[in-house]
């Protein structure tokens, strides 16, 4: 077992020569090493922070904003060893079939293969994520709940699906890959991860048809660059988050005037994150409280920790026009008279008993729309090593809220029609939803993914269009989002990208 | 006087005092004034509680318009027949964010009309 290698320790201006070099230490870029570990690839993995928590690394992450108001640039990821499963929440939910399709109705969506293809790739990723045994929509159904009963819902466009949730050994949840992984990455004889190294610049040869070096620097104690170094792969993995692979490619464009890969003037745009707008509804169920794993975590006995969500259907998503969405169950609410008088009077006409009707909060993690204006875009303004800051144009459009709230009005319909509860919808402007808006901090789609390279920047392999050795790994290659969150799904795209590295290096 | 006599006597008088109860009194059942509406009116159990959130239905017809309609709803199969066709068909309708089944809201703004 050897020890992680220090960029601050290398001699001055060091050339590296491996065989592939990843460029980002988070879920990505150490599934991505763990994958080729054992192989003949000598693969260095390249990471800006060290092993912890650094606020002079963070900082490099600072940006700017405009438009619809949006969490700090440096506040929604961790620059050191694991990146965002350092502070992720550990939610998991593979992607529907229906997220993967391109819609005739909304522009921009669809990825260039189907579920189908990611599907070998997920059994390694949940247990890369450590979320126990593959069950999710599997416990579907009343008889194989985890406890309780799973609260009926007529047949229509929503149903109750399931998340599974990350867990690290001992105490420590979720999973962090950061500490999860650090022996695997130690024990493999051909993986070398670098700390404390910045990549500053991708180097493309005069022709621009392939990448020949990468400029790195650590960050000085005088808090501009110090050591330098040159990283000469034959490959280059792009993963270092939904942001930061856009700012790499942008920052890059001595040969390529408008940057690496952006050719089309596709990268950066297409950002998204999930909304998860809190309070969006009220949920009343007819009968009293709710099976505990719709408002918690629940742990099975064989270690899976699982929660209820409601999701729509593909029939639904297709016939409504509705995009992805997961409302989960939340905190109880005391209704007022006129709740109360609702719930009465609703119950009654349905011929059912709501003596003992209890109601609850909904909260939800949404898909936006894919918007090519919602962007990132490089400013004048520079970090320690001189990279020009990121500035984010953040936008949702009224139809995003529009086609969730046809989602709420079904499920409301359902409840009804099952005479098992009734539900309130609590937004009425945009003002009401921003009041309440968090964000998943999933950081999406602006290096997108397509076959054409006039709509994305990766093909469906991740490599990027005209160049050939550099890929971009993460969930800045989704070409549309879906409400499940990212990193399970990432990690299988990864996964996936890992074979055909092994198969074109080969 | 006979017991049997007495015994009669006793359930009569306790009979007309429940009979009493239960017409003047909303001891039993609550009483509402008397509506042109009555015949539609009559199918809710709690008129308060359906007038409290029928005061919220935006923009409902006159009273006379509501209660047409709603004959014309409730005519085939009843107040759960109503609703249930409603929820079948989609004809649900936002109060206050409320989703209820359109004959629901309607009823509940008669009830607050009159």
């Amino acid at each position: 077992m050897t020890a992680f290698l220090d960029a601050r320790a290398l001699p001055s201006d060091t050339v590296l020569e491996p065989d592939i070099a990843i460029i980002g230490g988070g879920p990505a870029g150490i599934s991505l090493a763990l994958a080729l570990a054992n192989t003949k690839l000598n693969v260095l993995l390249l990471e800006s922070g060290g092993q912890n928590f650094d606020p002079a690394n963070q900082k490099m992450y600072g940006g700017s904003q405009s438009g619809l108001s949006y969490i700090a640039l440096d506040a929604g990821r961790l620059r050191f060893l694991g990146g965002g499963t350092n502070h992720w929440g550990g939610w998991c939910r593979p992607m529907d079939e229906v997220d993967f399709e391109a819609k005739p109705w909304l522009p921009h969506s669809g990825w260039p293969f189907p579920r189908k293809a990611l599907e070998p790739y997920y059994p390694r990723a949940q247990a890369l994520v450590e979320a126990g045994p593959w069950i999710y929509d599997q416990k579907g159904d009343a008889e194989n709940a985890p406890e309780g009963s799973v609260l009926p819902l007529s047949k229509g466009g929503l149903y109750t699906s399931w998340f599974q949730f990350s867990k690290m050994r001992g105490d420590v949840l979720p999973t962090q890959f950061g500490k999860r992984y650090e022996a695997d990455l130690k024990r493999a004889p051909n993986i070398k991860p670098l700390l404390h190294a910045n990549i500053t610049a991708i180097r493309l040869s005069p022709d621009a048809k392939r990448v020949e070096k990468l400029e790195g620097a650590t960050l000085g104690s005088n808090g501009g660059a110090g050591k330098r170094f040159t990283v000469k792969p034959r490959f280059v993995v792009l993963a270092a988050g939904g942001m930061e692979n856009a700012r790499l490619l942008l920052v890059s464009n001595d040969v390529m005037k408008t940057g690496v890969g952006n050719q089309n003037d596709l990268v950066g745009r297409f950002f998204a994150d999930n909304p998860v707008p809190r309070d969006v509804a009220t949920v009343v169920s007819f009968a009293g409280p709710l099976a505990p794993f719709y408002g918690s975590n629940q742990t099975l006995d064989d270690g899976a920790i699982m929660r209820a969500t409601f999701a729509p259907t593909a029939a639904f998503c297709r016939s409504a026009r509705v995009l992805g969405s997961l409302s989960t169950i939340e905190q109880p609410v005391e209704l007022d008279e006129t709740g109360k008088a609702a719930v009465i009077t609703t119950a009654i006409a349905l011929g059912v008993d709501a003596s003992n009707a209890k109601a609850r909060s909904l909260g939800c993690g949404m898909e936006l729309a894919p918007d090519p204006d919602r962007r990132l875009v490089l400013t004048g303004e520079k970090d320690a090593l001189d990279l020009p800051r990121l500035k984010l144009n953040m936008r949702i459009s009224d139809e995003d809220f529009a086609r969730y709230r046809r989602t709420l009005v079904e499920l409301g319909r359902q409840l009804l029609a099952s005479r098992t509860g009734m539900l309130r919808i609590d937004k009425k402007t945009r003002d009401d939803w921003m009041k309440t808006m968090d964000w998943g901090h999933h950081h999406l789609g602006t290096t997108r993914m397509h076959i054409d390279p006039k709509q994305g920047v990766v093909d469906a392999d991740g490599l990027v269009h005209g160049l050939g050795n550099l890929y971009i790994a993460g969930s800045s290659t989704f070409p549309s989002y879906s409400a499940s969150n990212p990193t399970l799904n990432l990690i299988a795209l990864t996964l996936r990208l890992a074979d055909h590295l092994k198969k074109v290096m080969a | 006087m006979k017991r049997r006599t007495l015994i009669a006597g006793v359930a009569a008088a306790g009979a007309a005092v429940a009979a009493g109860l239960y017409r003047f009194t909303d001891l039993f059942v609550k009483h509402y004034p008397p509506t042109p509406y009555d015949d539609v009116l009559s199918v809710l159990v709690d008129r308060e509680e359906a007038a409290r959130f029928g005061a919220l239905v935006r923009a409902a017809p006159a009273p006379g318009a509501l209660a047409a309609k709603l004959r014309a709803a409730l005519k085939p199969h009843g107040l759960a027949g109503a609703v249930g066709a409603d929820i079948a068909a989609g004809r649900l309708t936002e109060v206050d964010g409320w989703v209820v089944p359109q004959s629901v809201a309607l009823l509940s703004a008669l009830a607050a009309k009159v």
